[in-house]
């Protein structure tokens, strides 16, 4: 059983993909850069201990693909990242 | 094209149809790399295999 | 507000088309099934007929008659009640249709009031189209003209109607893009033929009880036919997709010089499935969606010029009436998305039927519905393996090519890019071919009362209701569809590198895979049967 940690939504505005949930939202022009700042927002504020691991989700907002073409494909992606502390 | 045009043709998704041209995906490719190699050969590979099964097992190939 | 459609495996299932494809194929169809229990509310559902204005002495074709409600012909309990229904069929028709969608659209949240007056236009103007479809002089082939009074006929049965809604959904496409813009919160291509999928698949289970009507040997057939299409199509879908996707990436990447994420979604729209196929591809490679959906607008267009031109070439040059079987799957194989692969499919089954008739002068006819589904199985394997194909992807992207660390790419993605309308299909088709073979006695002559009540339900869910929603496929295909688009730079080299891959290799590669696996695969001649 995976033991999520932390779940976001992932999105995309055209420039940068966004990553956000109630408390924060971040943002980055790759996913590279939107692990990177989740990451360091995790160890920041100590959601994940030193030598520890978490997993964080990010569901896919199917809102950001134009409704005409949700009818021919429903899912983008969902994506897990570990991090470690 | 007007603004609200573009709008509309994104229909009601948030990318907005300003997006598309914001975006070049047609530039910058990158150098060819040996996993493309992999993945385009090992793709043939597996279509041979599944036609060579396919005509032996489907009772409607050309070879039964 | 953000949309977690798929946050849960089940979390889909009212808010989206696919789903509400099955709710309304597999939910009219158990409407039909009450049949069984002596209640025919079903053969309300509208049908058109071939009519001329002026019907011959002792001919056919009456203006009066061109719309009937089909439990006139075909209802066990209320054959007189749905006599006297005639044109008003379209009627109920409309209100029962429009609950039904309205429903759907209010679970998906879409804009009510404009899907409602959109959908009412399309319907009506679909009707319209229907109906002059079906004057004699396009319908009509030279073995029955002269019961409408006609020396000449277009010989394009069924197609001709189809051919009028996409000519018409085209022109507003294209010249009139405000009215366009309106209707098309309710012109929805995929989601109409979907669920005329869903209503193949009862099309599928009723061939053998429809054949066993006429022969117990021509009912096993049936059946038999129908479960080589699902082996053939799915062993032919794995090779050509195989030999697609890298072919095209390899075009894409070495001839185009295009990015690898571009042209890895542009491998999977163009060589399989088009959108659904661009979509899944460009979540599994984590490519900006901007490239989906550059793609997709670019596959809409060329799918519909596929579906103007191959339904034509496979009846008048290759490979004609002697393998139209083969003509089927290699639709399947080469037109993109559902709508246009099953709209082309259907076109091809009124050309091919028509033409075997007038060339054999009558002493072959094929029953409908067989070389639809045969370009709709290929089609219908291929939305399955998108799903796994587009999970090896991810698996290649995110731990080989972009070496993304601490990532793992969920199985559970398979299943949110499942198509969902197929299990409809699969369970219609296989609901009544368990019907056949347990209680209907595989079509024996003392089962025949029973299998014939079941024809009573199942017939006007695989006849007028699949049909109606092929109509309107064809009606909304052509608003959405804006040539211009293909004139617009920013698709660049996008454009080239479909055409060169679609004519030159895809086109070809699919018509000898369809060969290789289909070739001689007969359709059963009920010409002693019918009149």
């Amino acid at each position: 059983m995976m033991n999520i940690m932390m779940d976001m939504v992932i999105r995309h505005d055209g420039k940068n993909w966004v990553v956000e949930n109630d408390k924060l939202t971040l943002s980055a022009p790759t996913i590279d850069g939107i692990d990177e700042k989740v990451r360091t927002f995790m160890r920041q504020n100590e959601l994940v201990k030193k030598g520890d691991k978490s997993k964080v989700r990010m569901l896919f907002d199917n809102s950001t693909i134009p409704q005409w073409i949700r009818q021919y494909g429903q899912h983008y992606f969902n994506r897990v990242i570990e991090v470690e502390g | 094209m007007a603004e609200e045009e573009k709008k509309e043709m994104s229909g009601t998704g948030t990318l907005t149809g300003a997006a598309l041209e914001a975006e070049d995906v047609l530039a910058d490719a990158e150098p060819w790399e040996p996993i493309e190699t992999k993945l385009v050969v090992w793709s043939l590979v597996v279509a041979v295999i599944a036609l060579l099964i396919g005509l032996v097992v489907v009772p409607t190939s050309i070879l039964h | 507000m953000a949309d977690l459609t798929n946050r849960r495996w089940y979390t889909g299932m009212l808010t989206q088309e696919d789903w509400w494809a099955v709710w309304l194929g597999v939910g009219f169809f158990f409407l039909g099934l009450l049949n069984l229990a002596g209640i025919d509310i079903v053969g309300f559902l509208t049908y058109p007929t071939k009519w001329v204005f002026n019907v011959p002495e002792g001919g056919k074709g009456a203006i009066g008659h061109a719309f009937y409600a089909i439990g006139k012909k075909t209802s066990m309990v209320s054959k007189e009640f749905y006599k006297g229904m005639g044109w008003w069929s379209i009627i109920w028709t409309y209100v029962a249709f429009t609950i039904a969608t309205c429903t759907g659209a209010a679970f998906m949240r879409w804009n009510l009031k404009r899907f409602f007056i959109g959908w009412t236009i399309i319907y009506f103007m679909t009707i319209a189209t229907w109906f002059i479809g079906h004057h004699g002089f396009i319908a009509a082939n030279k073995i029955n003209m002269h019961k409408y009074g006609l020396n000449f006929a277009l010989s394009l049965g069924g197609g001709g109607s189809f051919i009028l809604a996409l000519i018409v959904g085209l022109i507003i496409g294209n010249f009139f893009k405000p009215f366009a813009i309106y209707l098309s919160e309710a012109a929805k291509p995929e989601w109409y033929i979907k669920t005329a999928i869903v209503t193949l698949g009862v099309k599928l289970g009723y061939l053998p009880i429809k054949l066993a009507g006429f022969s117990h040997k021509l009912g096993k057939e049936a059946a038999g036919l129908t479960f080589d299409l699902f082996i053939a199509g799915a062993a032919a879908t794995i090779v050509a997709y195989m030999i697609f996707w890298p072919i095209t990436y390899l075009i894409a990447r070495k001839m185009f010089n295009l990015p690898r994420k571009t042209a890895a979604v542009l491998g999977s729209g163009i060589s399989i499935c088009g959108v659904s196929a661009a979509v899944a591809t460009g979540g599994a490679v984590r490519a900006k969606p901007v490239v989906s959906i550059m793609v997709s607008a670019l596959v809409v267009v060329w799918a519909v010029i596929e579906l103007v031109v191959l339904p034509g070439f496979f009846t008048h040059v290759w490979p004609k009436t002697a393998d139209p079987i083969v003509a089927g799957a290699a639709m399947g194989m080469s037109v993109k998305t559902d709508g246009a692969d099953a709209a082309a499919g259907e076109l091809l089954d009124e050309f091919m039927r028509n033409k075997i008739a007038v060339e054999s002068n009558g002493t072959v006819i094929w029953p409908e519905g067989i070389i639809t589904a045969s370009a709709v199985m290929t089609k219908v394997w291929i939305d399955m393996f998108i799903g796994i194909w587009a999970f090896v992807l991810a698996m290649v992207w995110v731990y080989r090519i972009d070496r993304r660390p601490g990532e793992t790419v969920l199985a559970s993605e398979i299943w949110h890019r499942f198509p969902k309308f197929v299990l409809g299909y699969f369970f219609c088709w296989f609901f009544l071919l368990a019907i056949y073979f347990g209680p209907g006695q595989g079509g024996s002559a003392d089962a025949m009362p029973y299998l014939k009540t079941v024809k009573a339900g199942a017939v006007p869910i695989e006849g007028p209701m699949r049909k109606l929603f092929f109509m309107l496929t064809f009606m909304s295909l052509g608003i959405i569809t804006d040539f211009k688009k293909l004139k617009e730079a920013q698709f660049g080299k996008m454009v080239w590198v479909y055409f060169v891959a679609l004519f030159i290799f895809i086109i070809p590669i699919a018509m000898i895979v369809a060969y290789l696996f289909h070739h001689g695969m007969q359709i059963p001649n009920i010409a002693g049967y019918v009149q």
